[in-house]
């Protein structure tokens, strides 16, 4: 069990967050650039030292800035950090970067294991500059494997990579969390990152955590309208009497169907293909709205307007919380 | 095929690489092999040469104890105002060698405090090769610890941070990582100090006219009985000064194109 309740001087805002990981959980701190997720990651890590708070990983007190204060030095952590730069010795080859810090007990033997489990075998002699970028994440990843780590951290490892081997890894370490029982925090700046691999999912924004929940509740039902705007919600329509209502591009189908959510309607301002459907720009309620649809948008039959219905948008006060939908809204 | 601006490139690159290496080829040209055996079997000929080679290998013995940590935090930016710190490499490097010889005068000659320290112990900084020695450091240390500096500020702080969080404290972390990774930096930075060294001149004449180094015999024998008969000391000099750069250079190409792949 991994727990963080600390509080960093940033320049700009004052970072403040709590989280608790559970052996073989995985969180997604999810947030924009600058929102201070890496800060957290730091943190537990013992890189960055808070102004206040506490770290405590399986009963070991890491960090407590109250009396009797305790800052436990990186190198006695035992937490594992895999950044963007897989940062592998350079002057080492592969076979002496996995065993490199090995956990007691880890032979030639545990080594050749973890990597033939991560497809290095042939290329154990090798020097880190040989290898490509993938290949180099996944001795990172051996290379914490075979090391004592009660805690993995993961700051956007994949980023930069194609979405093959982002896939690929990502579900490496998502079996890896399992076998070993070790709690794990991924930070993302991109939600699908983050929903492929999390449990649960923090969003964070300039410090403050938003809304801890599962990926899917995170997106059908964000708890404040700037939670809405990192998960991607692109436009908000008013509703007379409750507030606004939050339209996600990708939660709208054609046609007319309250039973299933808000009902709009309203001439098509723009359309251009987007991967395998359309994306349009629908004027409606006010703004434009914009949508992703199987199909282009048409007006049907006898009507000049495109009218299309909103699943279940959620909906906000004046103070930005959520608030609950009226069942039905006239437009 | 190369387009004229390569060409013309290459043979501009080709006539200062000549022109550079012009006085080592003219020197070779002006040689003759009788002159130098004879030069060289005079008795007493080669004292110089042991005299160079103690006193260089105790200056780059001084530069490793007092300048890699100065290099190491100058290049982690450790220091407070590190511009004032540089300054103060660089300040050596600016002077030329006769003023730092002058100035050591004032500094370490026997009417200073310093020197009157140094005669308590029955020691001397000037015309003994304690002067040798000091006047060698003031020449070459900035060229170690610019040099140095350079090859420990090349380490990545994210390889030296993920080596710490793998469990190495940080002594371990220099020796595991940041010295097996600064290391050809390092190598090329001695040996430059080590040719500088040998090759010290300006300050030397000043301060450490006697026990002479090779510098100061091929100068006196110049003085002396002439051109001819000091270029034999002058090529002792080479084969002395330049093998360790070489090799030094050489072994660090080598060590970077293997990291490179």
């Amino acid at each position: 069990m991994l727990e963080a309740d600390v509080e960093v001087d940033r320049r700009e805002f004052r970072l403040s967050a709590a989280i608790g990981v559970a052996a073989g959980e995985r969180l997604a701190l999810f947030g924009p650039s600058g929102a201070g997720k890496t800060t957290i990651l730091e943190a537990i890590a013992g890189l960055v030292q808070p102004r206040r708070g506490t770290v405590v990983l399986n009963g070991r007190v890491l960090t407590r800035t109250a009396a009797p204060r305790r800052q436990v030095p990186p190198w006695q952590r035992r937490v594992g950090l895999l950044r963007q730069d897989p940062a592998l010795f350079p002057h080492l080859s592969v076979r002496q970067n996995l065993a490199y810090a090995p956990a007691p007990g880890t032979g030639r033997e545990e080594i050749a294991r973890i990597a033939e489990r991560l497809g290095l075998r042939g290329m154990l002699d090798d020097r880190p500059a040989r290898l490509s970028g993938g290949q180099a994440h996944r001795v990172a990843l051996g290379r914490l494997l075979a090391s004592r780590c009660d805690a993995l951290l993961l700051d956007e490892p994949y980023t930069g990579l194609d979405s093959g081997l982002r896939r690929d890894l990502t579900e490496l370490v998502r079996e890896l969390v399992a076998a070993r029982q070790v709690p794990s925090v991924l930070v993302a700046h991109e939600l699908e990152a983050a929903q492929a691999f999390a449990d649960r999912m923090a969003v964070l924004d300039r410090g403050e955590i938003l809304q801890l929940a599962s990926p899917a509740e995170v997106v059908a039902a964000p708890a404040a309208r700037r939670v809405a705007e990192l998960v991607g919600y692109r436009s908000f329509v008013s509703l007379p009497g409750t507030g606004v209502a939050g339209v996600h591009p990708d939660r709208v189908v054609a046609g007319r169907q309250p039973g299933r959510g808000v009902v709009l309607a309203g001439p098509v301002r723009s359309c251009r293909p987007s991967g395998a459907g359309w994306e349009a720009s629908v004027e409606a309620a006010g703004t434009l709205v914009p949508v992703r649809l199987p199909e282009p948008p048409e007006p049907a039959a006898g009507e000049q307007d495109f009218v299309f219905t909103v699943l279940d948008p959620p909906c906000f006060g004046p103070d930005g919380l959520r608030v609950s939908r009226p069942e039905e809204v006239p437009t | 095929m190369r387009s004229a601006s390569g060409v013309a490139s290459l043979a501009g690159a080709a006539v200062i690489w000549v022109a550079l290496l012009g006085p080592v080829i003219t020197l070779l040209a002006h040689l003759s092999w009788p002159q130098v055996s004879a030069a060289l079997s005079v008795p007493g000929a080669l004292d110089p040469l042991v005299v160079s080679v103690e006193s260089g290998a105790i200056t780059l013995g001084v530069l490793l104890v007092l300048g890699t940590p100065l290099a190491w935090t100058l290049a982690r930016g450790s220091l407070p105002f590190p511009r004032f710190w540089e300054a103060g490499v660089l300040c050596s490097l600016l002077l030329p060698p006769l003023v730092i010889g002058l100035l050591l005068i004032f500094m370490v000659g026997p009417y200073t405090p310093i020197g009157e320290l140094l005669g308590h112990v029955h020691l001397s900084a000037t015309n003994t090769f304690l002067a040798l020695v000091i006047a060698e450091v003031y020449e070459s240390a900035p060229y170690y610890v610019l040099g140095a500096q350079a090859a420990f500020a090349a380490v990545e702080p994210a390889i030296e941070e993920q080596a710490a969080l793998l469990g190495d404290r940080p002594s371990r972390v220099a020796r595991r990582v940041t010295l097996p990774l600064a290391a050809p930096g390092l190598a090329m930075a001695l040996a430059v100090a080590w040719a500088r060294a040998m090759g010290a001149f300006g300050a030397v004449v000043i301060i450490a006219y006697h026990p002479f180094g090779i510098p100061l015999q091929i100068w006196t024998t110049l003085q002396e009985t002439g051109l001819p008969t000091a270029l034999p000391f002058a090529l002792v000099l080479l084969v002395v000064a330049l093998p360790l750069p070489l090799a030094a250079y050489i072994w660090s190409a080598r060590a970077r194109g293997r990291r490179r792949g």
